[in-house]
């Protein structure tokens, strides 16, 4: 087999196209590649400018009651991960911008969708696009004929003679074509780990990104030689691998995913917020001085201080509201947006599963996946975004409460250097390792096909008539 | 002329006989129902979403005017947010801005999805608001896109009609007889242009039948007709492109497998490697703007003029809205705080106005650099003709945003008039508020 790769690789040497395409590829993808570092440095850039300047904003803020500065907020900008590079995912399409402040958990906003005209619906050319799309065809290319031309000129039954079998023929010419993939893919990887910055966390991802689409290669060209061999033409083989290649990539990704819409439906933003607001205003009211809950609150403070009124309190009783209110509020956003991120990933899930029936949903959710940009790691910056905006507005909270003011007086302000001391919002990409159990279904599935693409080379490979 | 119509009549037996080309369209219609039953689909719903927030509206009203007459007549007391009040009183006209779909949405869902379309609209709102936003959706399914007919045909009519031209002119290569063809009567150009052309309008009536139930499911007869047949125009002239394209590449190619690959390589090359590129280099030119001017404007900025002293904000406003000088208020030596502090939402839609001007303006430059590469970029321009014909381009949404901006405009307008003139409001005058927003 060895003999029949080393063989085929000599014939593609000796191709001029072929050496002028590979040319053309790594210098397309050193371009894209670096492209993508470039755009996504720049965003970073503006990112972090963002966050800079709403911290500075919040560090040289004039003295002011700790509640009018929990109304005043501050942002949570989404990061971008250097894997951004290699594939956007969802970034897009989501928001960037997330205000955090008093009695209210918001939605992130502003995405780069919105901004501007659409301009393509198979995303940015970064080098995910060139290898999900470009690359795989460039391997049906390679492959479709391999067998049907070595039918075509009778030179089969010669290799036949030879002692090769057709499951090994199929097997040593789409492994020496996969050879190729990987060389491209493993150029991508290394001008990526080159140009962007790297650490252990990203070699981690890169390395799973290297095995899925190794994997999806595999699936490709060995579905295409198999093709190759067992149709009556190089004709029949193209069509039907092309027919294969658009309903995995064009076709199913789209039917499948507007499926798991009908299937775990979200609400809409009109009955969420509706939902959210009646369960809300069962709770205390921190705006409201007649509402009955705050009333039970102030009893049981009054009691506990054993004194006859607020002004009494040695604490200011306003503080204690307005946590009261928060802490209710958190249940119901728990509550609420809980359900909603629960069902987007029953929909993640069940969009998984089409990995059974389509490799390119498995590649294209491992991909967004181990580069860090897809809903899960989006749901994780919204939860460590919320968690940031809980400890912020608590800190203000327990400041007003418990700072020396008291209750009545809203004139009582805390200056600068207590801003200062709160910390400001940042957000680490988490561990692949962490996150690892959600994608090994993608992994398994392509996998399995690969699988299930050698046992069905093995068991109709001999039934191909070569003569 | 006979010969033309002998090309056709055995192209129709060779197309019915061939099961991967009769499958392909079988699926290609499937896919044209699937997307047109989405675009409706959604169209639905945000009928119904608007129809169901006007009613609401139209209680949330009756209440209202319930109390003026309790008001007026003792029955009941003055709430919390006195609604004699013009502040309040306009506060409570429930005036919601909406985007109504156009039926011709059913055909393109385009960046519908990206964005709200309906917004409940106080003094204090901006162009920006974070309830601007879009559906609550999945957004790596937002990522994939909606199967909507745009998506259908723009992408994927092209590739049946590969699976439907590849081996003309191919096979007979394959063949080795495509000379036996050429020595009669026919020229090979006109050879491949008839069989072509059956091809063309195949699909072009195919797809045309396939539109109009939905057209008239969505009422685009009603009121929607010339963009309906803007719409036909559209689609023929982007098959046009498709077909003269393959034309050529079946007039030179060298066999079926050749002609297939050269065509999926210029889909490729259309659909996917140009806009992507372009998208990337205007993301590189335009990164994501972060809104951090809008969030000064309603954080930093907004706090400055709280801070203001009450004669400052005075005469800030009597700048700001000259109509203001003939009022009551502005004549008063005294100064009243409430009416100030009702009147500050008037500077604040101030600053908010010359942020979107500057958001929006950066737009345009971003939306015009898009459009320099139109002509190398026919497949994004064709999609987004489309979408403007249905309304649910960027433009739509820019020109939705600002009737939010006359709207806010209007009640801040109504919130300084009155309050300024001192006037209390009764059941007439909230009549007359609600007029201005209906």
């Amino acid at each position: 087999m060895i003999n029949i790769i080393i063989n085929e690789w000599k014939n593609l040497i000796r191709d001029r196209l072929f050496f002028y395409s590979t040319i053309f590829f790594v210098l397309s993808l050193s371009l894209v590649v670096w492209m993508g570092i470039l755009q996504q440095e720049n965003q970073q850039q503006s990112q972090s400018d963002a966050q800079n300047h709403v911290r500075k904003q919040w560090e040289n803020l004039e003295a002011m009651n700790p509640h009018r500065a929990a109304h005043y907020g501050s942002f949570a900008f989404k990061p971008l991960n250097i894997l951004n590079a290699m594939d956007g995912g969802i970034n897009d399409i989501t928001g960037n911008v997330l205000q955090l402040e008093g009695h209210v958990q918001n939605e992130v906003i502003y995405s780069e969708a919105s901004q501007a005209l659409s301009i393509s619906k198979f995303g940015k050319l970064k080098s995910s696009l060139i290898l999900q799309y470009v690359i795989p065809l460039f391997l049906i290319i390679l492959s479709y004929g391999s067998i049907s031309k070595e039918k075509e000129s009778q030179r089969i039954k010669l290799l036949i003679l030879q002692g090769a079998s057709i499951d090994k023929l199929v097997n040593a010419k789409s492994i020496s074509i996969w050879i190729y993939g990987l060389f491209l893919l493993v150029v991508t990887v290394t001008i990526q780990s080159i140009l962007g910055s790297t650490n252990p966390e990203i070699f981690k991802r890169l390395a799973f990104i290297l095995l899925s689409y190794g994997l999806y290669y595999f699936i490709i060209t060995s579905l295409s030689t198999y093709l190759s061999a067992t149709l009556k033409d190089k004709t029949s083989a193209l069509s039907s691998i092309l027919a294969i290649w658009i309903l995995w990539t064009i076709f199913l990704p789209k039917i499948w995913g507007n499926a798991v819409e009908k299937v775990h439906v979200l609400p809409d933003r009109k009955t969420f917020k509706e939902d959210m607001r009646a369960e809300r205003n069962q709770g205390i009211d921190g705006h409201n001085p007649y509402d009955k809950r705050r009333e039970e609150l102030k009893n049981k403070y009054l009691a506990e201080y054993q004194v006859d009124s607020l002004l009494q309190l040695p604490i200011n009783f306003d503080g204690i509201v307005m946590q009261a209110d928060e802490e209710y509020g958190n249940l119901v956003w728990d509550k609420h947006f809980g359900s909603n991120y629960s069902i987007m990933q029953k929909q993640k899930s069940l969009y998984q599963f089409s990995g059974l029936l389509n490799p390119f949903a498995s590649l294209q959710s491992a991909s967004m996946g181990f580069c860090g940009t897809d809903m899960i790691h989006h749901l994780d910056f919204l939860k460590k975004a919320e968690d940031y905006r809980r400890v912020l507005i608590k800190a203000l909270n327990d400041k007003h409460a418990y700072g020396g003011s008291k209750t009545g007086d809203w004139k009582w302000t805390v200056d600068s250097e207590f801003f200062k001391s709160v910390q400001g919002f940042t957000y680490e990409t988490p561990r692949i390792s962490n996150h690892l159990s959600r994608y090994l279904i993608d992994l398994l599935f392509l996998f399995c096909w690969a699988l299930l693409i050698k046992v069905l080379i093995r068991v109709n490979a001999v039934k191909v008539n070569v003569l | 002329m006979k010969s033309y119509i002998r090309v056709t009549q055995t192209e129709l037996i060779h197309l019915l006989r061939s099961p991967f080309k009769t499958t392909s369209i079988l699926l290609f219609v499937i896919a044209i129902i699937f997307g047109s039953q989405n675009g409706y689909q959604l169209f639905k719903t945000h009928n119904k979403q608007i129809i169901s927030i006007s009613n609401k509206n139209t209680n949330s009203i009756e209440d209202m005017l319930l109390t003026y007459e309790g008001i007026e007549n003792g029955t009941l007391e003055k709430p919390r947010r006195d609604p004699t009040i013009p502040y309040w009183a306009i506060w409570n006209v429930p005036s919601h801005a909406f985007k109504y779909p156009s039926p011709m949405m059913t055909f393109s869902l385009g960046q519908s999805e990206q964005y709200g379309y309906y917004k409940r609209v106080t003094n204090w709102s901006t162009t920006y608001d974070s309830d601007l936003a879009e559906e609550i959706a999945n957004p790596e399914r937002l990522a994939i896109g909606t199967l909507d007919f745009n998506f259908v045909f723009t992408y994927l009519s092209p590739i049946l009609i590969i699976i439907l031209l590849f081996n003309i002119g191919g096979l007979e290569k394959d063949l080795k007889f495509d000379n036996l063809i050429y020595s009669s009567k026919i020229t090979k150009e006109g050879w491949i242009l008839a069989r072509f052309l059956f091809y063309y309008f195949f699909i072009i009536t195919l797809i045309f039948i396939l539109t109009i139930p939905y057209a008239l499911l969505a009422g685009v007869f009603e009121n929607h007709t010339v963009q309906y047949v803007n719409f036909l125009l559209l689609l023929l002239l982007y098959m046009i492109l498709w077909f003269t394209i393959f034309y050529f590449i079946n007039l030179t190619g060298k066999g079926s497998s050749d002609q297939a690959l050269k065509m999926i390589s210029i889909w490729m090359l259309l659909c996917i490697i140009i806009p992507g590129t372009i998208h990337q280099i205007t993301s590189l030119k335009y990164p994501t703007n972060y809104m951090t001017d809008h969030l000064d404007v309603s954080r930093e900025l907004s706090n400055n003029i709280f801070n203001l002293p009450e004669e400052d904000i005075k005469k800030s406003l009597l700048k700001e809205y000259p109509f203001l000088q003939n009022t009551q208020h502005a004549s008063d030596t005294i100064m009243n705080v409430a009416t100030i502090n009702r009147s500050v939402s008037g500077l604040i839609n101030s600053l908010n106005k010359n942020v979107s001007i500057s958001i929006e303006f950066s737009s345009k430059k971003k939306n015009k650099f898009i459009k320099s590469f139109s002509k190398m970029n026919p497949v994004t321009t064709f999609q987004n003709e489309m979408n403007a014909i249905a309304e649910t381009d960027f433009y739509a949404y820019r020109d939705y945003r600002t009737r939010i901006q006359d709207m806010i405009d209007k009640k801040i307008e109504l919130i300084l008039e009155d309050t300024w003139n001192n006037i209390t409001v009764d059941k007439n005058r909230y009549a007359e508020y609600l007029k201005n927003f209906k």
